[in-house]
């Protein structure tokens, strides 16, 4: 039985080369850092590989300036030599295409905004793909730095009756090549072992050489390229990817000259037969030809069939639309539903450790800020974290099994439509459970502009937390009567009201993508992996690192935002009417709290919605979280918790009558503009904490959340106001 | 070993294609790619979309003189491309001059 191939590795000594140059850049002792940038083609396994090697000791950030996340990990070697790892963005190329293409091309060249440079390249290669993989691996070989090929999912190239002669490999790419498993682990010793010892030896170099007349064309550019402070690989990598461009890139924008020179050596290569705009995938592509058919050997084609059959199903006219329908419908009833549980589970052990601490402590304010505030402001981040990590753990297993690219496929037609990609179907459908894991999904979105239109419109999805406000209204104002059959009025009502929000969502989109973030739509362009079992090492590591992302950065800005709506509420003191009863005491505090008060200074504004104090008060409250609105509600109409009675709390605000007219303060009309108020406004600390680091961090990001929330108000408004007035004009009574 | 085949690598030559057009082969058709039927074989004679487009398209492997198969033509074409399945929008199909009748090389 032949041995598989990450074993070949054993039957190879190291390199032992003497050190030449480099030795600046050499890790010799575990004093020294050395620094690793992984880098290669999406559905590479190359997330799965840098989670193997760094585990949870991640950093996750973004690049200086832009939106694009920046991941890096460590890890120290067995001999203690530590090892810092930075994982490039996905890419089929260098190019300055795209925001993310560019980091990776700054990266590399040395050029990025934070100074970070890497010792040594690990280009990760699908073996099951060589061809295409080594389109960029041959650019990244000549930049003049140090490079180490992982060649991974070499069990599947196997399956596939693929197989690779690597020692042939690395004689022809002239760089050392690992065979790996990522999701196993299988080969991850050795290629630690291999990147310590490229940072010793030369740089790697172009493997192939170009035409003498070409040559002669790309001197002058290769020249300014070097004089520029490029390395001189690197300056012939650059000379032979600009030819196809029409346009100087921003990182070339500095080098004098440029321009001319390469139309002097576009004229040139003309005049020597070449076409320039594809002189550089011609010679790749020969080159790569060439090596493939010395390098690899196919037995049958018998494994990538079974993606095939799979795709005929799932891409399928008919049957492929329902099966994603049917997907889509698990994975938000999961969300809905499985997180039920672990929330309950979370919210008492909350209460637990609230009263333990409130039992410790006298009555008092502090006893306040830390049991109200700061355990409820914790509480509140932590109740998310169940549907958090269920929605990850989908979108993983959807991303890693290669089905998303299909769902993308599927869904690009319709959200063409409002000017976004495919990829955004799935981040506003999570929308739907919650905002904050949606916003995070955009992630997979790779335009930057469709990333921040569907960041934007994303909580306008009803998401579960105003199904509280949307069950108390509906149960106290719509009559529980059926219409056909087995749907009745007030379910009717319910799936207006999640309608009306997609629908808004959708609008937006299409305003935003034709104003702001107004931009070429671009044609689709997908690679439909072949399907692959998930690693759940993987999904596990990836889990954890989006939950802890979201306590950690989400987390601090909720927590300061709780105690600060819990000192609005809480102060000024008033001395408490003993004669009144608790409820009673507590109306009379919050009507004379600072947020009392901006409940009444507030009553003009909300007074054309056919508001009162009361409800203006509860809906500053539930700035935190739209839920709130229900609780405080019960709070000023002192029914309790209305948690557990919901219908006492909806009775109460039926036969709710102003003091000056005695007219009622409810009405359906009311209910109605008030779900439509809620289906819109964006009240909700967590999802815009989780915008302002989505969109940017800093300044950008508070920027895009400000306009988010004011766009959403505005809109919640407008539409309150059209529906108390239109129905007052209709005769729907007031 | 490694240093041993880093001396004896010889940068090979590279034979270009020129500007001269690909010959069509009798019996093809030279058409954009979204005018292909499914099932159907191609082989890409030129890339008229955009510089962006087209280097990303290349880099994909969907470069002048690689053999496509039409998997599924839609709205959005499903290519099988280098043993790599794409899926491309009609913006770019439409911009894609192949020709056609030729079994995969």
């Amino acid at each position: 039985m032949p041995r598989p191939l990450y074993d070949v590795l054993s039957t190879l000594q190291p390199p032992q080369f003497t050190r030449k140059d480099n030795t600046k850049r050499a890790a010799s002792n575990a004093d020294q850092v050395l620094r690793v940038a992984i880098i290669g083609n999406p559905n590479t396994g190359k997330t799965t590989l840098f989670n193997a090697l760094t585990g949870l000791r991640q950093h996750v950030g973004n690049f200086a300036g832009v939106t694009v996340e920046r991941v890096e990990g460590s890890f120290r070697a067995r001999d203690g030599r530590r090892v810092s790892v930075l994982d490039l963005p996905g890419s089929y190329s260098l190019s300055a295409g795209s925001p993310d293409e560019k980091i990776a091309l700054d990266v590399l060249l040395g050029k990025s905004d934070d100074q970070w440079r890497p010792d040594v390249v690990l280009v990760v290669v699908d073996a099951a793909h060589l061809e295409r993989n080594l389109f960029l691996a041959s650019q990244v070989i000549e930049l003049g730095v140090p490079v180490v090929v992982a060649l991974n999912q070499i069990d599947v190239a196997e399956s596939e009756g693929i197989s690779i002669d690597i020692p042939e490999l690395i004689y022809e790419i002239g760089v050392t090549v690992i065979p790996t498993v990522a999701k196993r682990g299988q080969g991850i010793a050795p290629l630690i072992d291999a990147l310590f010892i490229a940072a010793s030896l030369p740089a790697s170099s172009r493997q192939f050489a170009l035409p003498e007349s070409a040559e002669l064309a790309l001197a002058p550019v290769c020249l300014l390229l070097e004089e520029f402070g490029l390395t001189r690989g690197a300056a012939e990598m650059e000379a032979l990817r600009v030819l196809a461009l029409d346009r100087t890139e921003t990182h070339l924008v500095g080098v004098a000259g440029l321009t001319p020179a390469v139309a002097l050596a576009v004229e040139q290569l003309k005049a020597a037969g070449f076409a320039p705009n594809r002189f550089e995938s011609q010679v790749r592509y020969e080159w790569i030809t060439g090596v493939a058919s010395r390098v690899v050997t196919r037995a049958n084609e018998r494994a990538s069939q079974v993606s095939h059959r799979i795709d005929a199903v799932v891409l399928h006219r008919v049957w492929g639309p329902l099966i994603f329908l049917l997907l889509m419908a698990v994975v938000f009833e999961s969300v809905f539903t499985w997180a039920n549980p672990l929330i309950d589970g979370i919210e008492s052990a909350l209460a637990f450790l609230g009263a333990k601490v409130g039992s410790l402590l006298p009555d008092g304010d502090l006893r306040s800020l830390l049991v109200d505030g700061v355990i409820g402001g914790v509480g509140s981040v932590l109740v998310f974290l169940p549907q958090i990590a269920i929605l990850f753990g989908f979108i993983g297993v959807l991303e890693q099994s290669g089905y998303m690219a299909r769902a993308a496929f599927l869904m690009d037609r319709v959200m063409r439509r409002v000017g976004l990609h495919g990829k955004s179907f799935i981040p506003m459908l999570s929308g739907y459970a919650c905002a904050v894991p949606g916003i995070m999904a955009t992630r997979t979105i790779e335009d930057p502009k469709d990333r921040l239109a569907t960041i934007m419109v994303v909580p306008l999805m009803s998401c579960s937390a105003r199904l509280p406000v949307y069950t108390l209204l509906i149960g106290a104002f719509v009559p529980a009567i059926h219409l056909w059959g087995f749907v009745g009025l007030q379910g009717l009502t319910m799936l207006s009201m999640y309608l009306l929000g997609t629908l808004a969502a959708l609008a937006a989109a299409a305003v935003f993508k034709r104003t702001l973030l107004k931009g070429p739509v671009r044609p689709m362009i997908l690679e439909l992996p072949p399907y692959r079992m998930p690693s759940v090492r993987s999904l596990a590591v990836s889990v954890t690192q989006r939950c802890r992302l979201f306590v950690q950065r989400a987390g601090t800005v909720i927590l300061s935002l709780s105690i600060v709506l819990w000192a609005l509420a809480t102060y000024p003191k008033q001395t408490a009417d003993a004669s009144l009863s608790l409820p009673a005491q507590q109306e009379a505090q919050l009507e004379h709290s600072v947020l009392g008060r901006i409940g009444h200074g507030i009553e003009p504004f909300v007074r054309p919605l056919g508001y009162d104090w009361k409800i203006g008060v509860s809906i500053a409250a539930s700035f935190a979280a739209r839920e709130v609105f229900v609780s405080t509600m019960s709070t000023i109409y002192g029914v309790g918790n209305a948690d557990d009675d919901a219908v006492a709390l909806g009775r109460r605000l039926r036969e709710e009558r102003a003091p000056e007219t005695g007219k009622l303060v409810y009405t359906p009309l009311i209910a109605v503009g008030l779900m439509v108020f809620y289906v819109f406004a964006l009240m909700c600390m967590s999802t815009i904490a989780v915008t302002v680091r989505e969109a940017g961090g800093g300044k950008i990001g508070w920027g895009w959340a400000g306009l988010q929330f004011t766009y959403m108000l505005a809109l919640a408004y407008g539409a309150a106001w059209i529906v108390y007035r239109g129905g007052l004009a209709l005769g729907f009574g007031g | 070993m490694l240093e041993n085949h880093s001396q004896q690598t010889k940068a090979r030559s590279i034979a270009l294609p020129t500007l001269q057009p690909p010959v069509t082969p009798v019996g093809s058709r030279v058409c954009a790619l979204s005018a292909c039927q499914s099932g159907s074989q191609a082989t890409v004679v030129d890339i008229g979309c955009s510089p962006d487009e087209a280097c990303r398209l290349r880099a994909l492997g969907v470069c002048e003189g690689a053999n496509i198969s039409v998997i599924d033509a839609r709205h959005c074409m499903v290519l099988d491309v280098r043993g790599t399945r794409l899926a491309l929008g009609n913006a770019l199909t439409s911009g894609i001059t192949v020709h056609t009748g030729i079994t995969r090389g």
